[in-house]
């Protein structure tokens, strides 16, 4: 079997919530990891957006303030 | 049936010695509390990583002793991720979701390389202080706790370990390439509420060239079978640009046939990252035609899509 080590960075887990966005030419946001915060942000962008509102209305909780 | 492990670890032995697995065994039917099967099949994960075969590679290299497979990974688990998130299925979210670190296939696509293909990325996986944030997430109206990676089938002993430790009537899902061993699967039987499992590649030329895996339609069929018969299943596809008809087509005409009525998520968001670039195709994000023509292929065969 292969032992050599793969050569990659090696990135601790932030404490920090943490989502990703890609914006595309045509104007498509395509998000990843997406976390209430993240979705807050995009709602307020576009507040129209059907896939985003679905996301937002689940909600009870204020989770991204978690306890440690 | 319970299939026997064709190793020294026998799971076939290990159930008439322990009584630990039911055959078949929904959660519902479960005679003894989850936390307790979860303990002790991580006991027997733990002693299996000496002859690891908890995925369709089938390596059986001993993990406890430093010998690493296909995967890299060792005999303990790290995660790079671990918080609530909205992005997944609409019935599953929010959810509390645990990316441990590493993988048994190498996608050129994957959206965590650095992360999914390095099972020494991120940071130790401490059973307890992350079963207690899972927990405080639960308790503040995170509606599933959701194990991942990387693929998480291949830090078998880590996971079973943090169900342990969940309460019993948490929704537990397990996110999966769908690639794990018949072996794998009785240690996960009657566990996760949920499995989530990706159906990546329609056939086996796209699945070695973007994920150097052979063999994977017929692993996946397995896995898929299984899951829906032991839980609640919802299978994911990422729709790949210049892969309709070669991946998404036959996808979708095996679970029309063989899974009718399974909850599909078809996820169009492409998006060209880690080592896509290899494949001239996947340069770039799925285009809207393409979409369309995927979402047109699975109306025509009924599939149960959902958001």
């Amino acid at each position: 079997m292969n032992k050599r080590p793969i050569k990659n960075s090696i990135r601790p887990p932030s404490e920090n919530l943490w989502s990703e966005f890609l914006i595309l030419p045509d104007g498509r946001i395509l998000a990843h990891n997406l976390t209430r915060p993240g979705a807050e942000l995009l709602h307020k962008l576009s507040p129209n957006d059907g896939q985003i509102a679905l996301r937002m209305k689940h909600h009870a909780s204020t989770n991204h303030e978690l306890p440690d | 049936m319970i299939c026997a492990a064709p190793n020294k670890w026998s799971t076939d032995s290990y159930v008439r010695e322990n009584q630990v697995f039911e055959q078949g065994n929904p959660r519902t039917q479960q005679s003894a509390p989850r936390s307790t099967l979860a303990r002790e099949r991580a006991r027997l994960a733990r002693a299996m990583l000496a002859d690891c075969r908890f995925c369709a590679h089938d390596c059986g290299v001993n993990r406890l002793a430093g010998e690493q497979g296909l995967c890299h990974a060792g005999a303990t688990a790290r995660f790079f991720s671990a918080q609530v998130e909205v992005s997944d299925e609409l019935e599953l979210i929010p959810t509390f979701a645990v990316a441990l670190s590493g993988c048994d296939l190498r996608c050129d696509f994957c959206i965590t390389g650095a992360s999914s293909w390095n099972p020494r990325a991120g940071a130790g996986f401490d059973v307890g202080a992350m079963a207690a944030k899972a927990r405080a997430a639960w308790q503040n109206g995170a509606r599933t706790i959701m194990v991942l990676g990387g693929e998480p089938t291949i830090h078998l002993p880590a996971a079973l370990e943090f169900v342990s430790l969940l309460p019993e009537s948490a929704k537990l899902v397990w996110k999966t390439n769908a690639h794990g061993s018949a072996q794998a699967r009785e240690l996960l039987d009657g566990l996760f509420d949920v499995w989530l499992a990706d159906y990546k590649f329609g056939n086996d030329d796209c699945a070695a060239r973007l994920a150097k895996v052979s063999g994977y339609n017929h692993v996946v069929h397995e896995n898929l079978i299984w899951a829906a018969d032991h839980s609640e299943l919802i299978v994911r596809h990422l729709l790949m640009p210049g892969h309709v008809e070669c991946c998404w087509a036959p996808v979708a005409e095996w679970l029309a046939g063989n899974l009718p009525g399974v909850k599909v998520n078809l996820r169009p968001g492409f998006w060209p990252t880690w080592h896509a670039a290899r494949h001239a195709e996947l340069r770039q994000p799925v285009l809207k035609p393409e979409s369309e023509r995927a979402i047109a292929l699975a109306r025509a065969l009924n599939l149960n899509l959902i958001p």
